[in-house]
């Protein structure tokens, strides 16, 4: 019988998806699950606005909880447009070939504590040897329309589901939004037995 | 030059701004030297469960601070035009489960709250002092509302619990809950609940740790 399975949408652009991605990931760890990677265009590319209270308050927070999580912030490059576009391109590749994780978090810290610039061919590459994964491959996934298709479909699956931001976690059609609910959703795949010996 | 600007130094210069604690902290230490409590501000609404549990968690956090602990009850709040605002509120009773199972309670309540149905205990709260009764009266009403009851908000069983606090009948000011969301929009917050600590402000239900690290910089430590 396969493992229950726990969707982790996810934006490279979402300072709290890159918050969330050590402990997010660590459930695969703790819990017998299939956690499936989803990564979503960032919401400004959505069409949807941010007001400017919130992109402060929200940086002012992360970097609070960065600190208390034990986690570098604040070296930042933000990635709308194509560094995003590109970083998710190679997250479906890194999927492929078994290294998603190594991928997210690596882009992640650098996108975020490292002013790493995903939209630039070094900067990508440098992410994507830091994370174990050839080059060749990750430059032919940006111009993969498979690949470009899968993000899509990812995104509108979020939209679809009803939700407004990441990091999302679904389990058994109920989902967790925001990296502050991690904890209870391991409660809840403890409660539903899933913890590992 | 100005792609950088925006990419990479302006957040981290904000990043950067709101590490420096000092003006804050002699701000504190001089409101101490002359006698003075600190001031925590929660901006709240009695229509959100998730308020709820920091009302209730807060008031018991705060136990043994020398603090004001200021309940601000709004009833107006968001982001403008919010395309996600109904389904937040969906979601915040899935949410609320989880926040009350934190504290050992059960949320008794499977839909959300109309803000407008709400608004009378805004306006008594709003109106009255600030102190023990008032944190009783809304830490108890926070729980009739989520945790104890279910249907539309009657006013006569809140009307009973205020006379328990204070030993009086309720008055209200709805100016004064304008004033307050008027005063919450100032500082910052644009959803609830929002707790505002000395030049800083959290979201309320998922930041203890951090208020409580802020209280104990700022020199507000439990005695």
């Amino acid at each position: 019988m396969s493992a229950p399975r726990v969707d982790y949408f996810y934006s490279f652009r979402s300072p709290y998806s890159y918050l969330s991605g050590p402990r997010g990931f660590a459930l695969a760890d703790e819990f017998e699950i299939d956690l499936r990677f989803r990564g979503v265009i960032p919401m400004m590319m959505r069409g949807e606005s941010v007001p400017t209270a919130k992109r402060l308050h929200t940086m002012r927070d992360v970097k609070r909880e960065a600190d208390r999580l034990g986690m570098p912030f604040g070296r930042i490059h933000d990635p709308l447009g194509e560094g995003a576009t590109r970083t998710l391109a190679v997250s479906e590749y890194a999927i492929d070939v078994g290294r998603v994780r190594e991928f997210v978090l690596t882009a992640s810290q650098a996108i975020w504590a490292e002013t790493t610039d995903p939209a630039s061919d070094e900067g990508l590459r440098l992410i994507c040897e830091n994370a174990g994964l050839d080059w060749a491959g990750c430059s032919a996934a940006l111009n993969d329309p498979a690949i470009a298709a899968r993000v899509e479909a990812n995104t509108q699956e979020l939209v679809e589901i009803g939700h407004w931001g990441v990091p999302v976690f679904v389990f058994d059609g109920e989902h967790f939004w925001g990296q502050d609910r991690i904890s209870d959703l391991a409660l809840v795949l403890n409660d539903a037995g899933l913890a590992r010996n | 030059m100005r792609e950088k600007i925006e990419r990479e130094v302006a957040p981290r210069l904000i990043v950067a701004a709101s590490t420096v604690t000092l003006p804050a902290r002699i701000a504190a230490a001089a409101r101490r030297a002359s006698g003075r409590s600190g001031r925590l501000e929660l901006y709240f609404g009695f229509d959100d469960p998730a308020s709820a549990f920091a009302v209730i968690d807060l008031a018991r956090r705060l136990e043994g601070r020398k603090l004001i602990f200021d309940l601000k009850p709004v009833v107006e709040r968001g982001i403008e035009g919010d395309p996600a605002l109904e389904r937040k509120r969906a979601y915040a009773i899935v949410d609320g489960r989880r926040l009350g199972r934190r504290i050992g309670l059960t949320l008794s309540r499977s839909e959300p709250i109309a803000p407008s149905q709400a608004a009378f205990l805004a306006a008594w709260v709003a109106a009255a002092p600030r102190g023990a009764a008032l944190t009783r009266f809304c830490d108890a009403a926070c729980r009739m509302i989520w945790f104890e009851s279910d249907g539309a908000l009657e006013p006569a069983p809140y009307e009973a619990l205020w006379h328990q606090c204070f030993g009086s009948a309720p008055t209200g000011d709805e100016a004064a809950v304008r004033a307050d969301e008027k005063q919450m929009t100032r500082r910052g917050p644009y959803e609830t609940p929002a707790a505002w600590v000395a030049g800083r402000w959290f979201f309320a239900q998922d930041r203890s740790a951090q208020i409580a690290d802020w209280l104990d910089e700022l020199g507000w430590r439990v005695k």
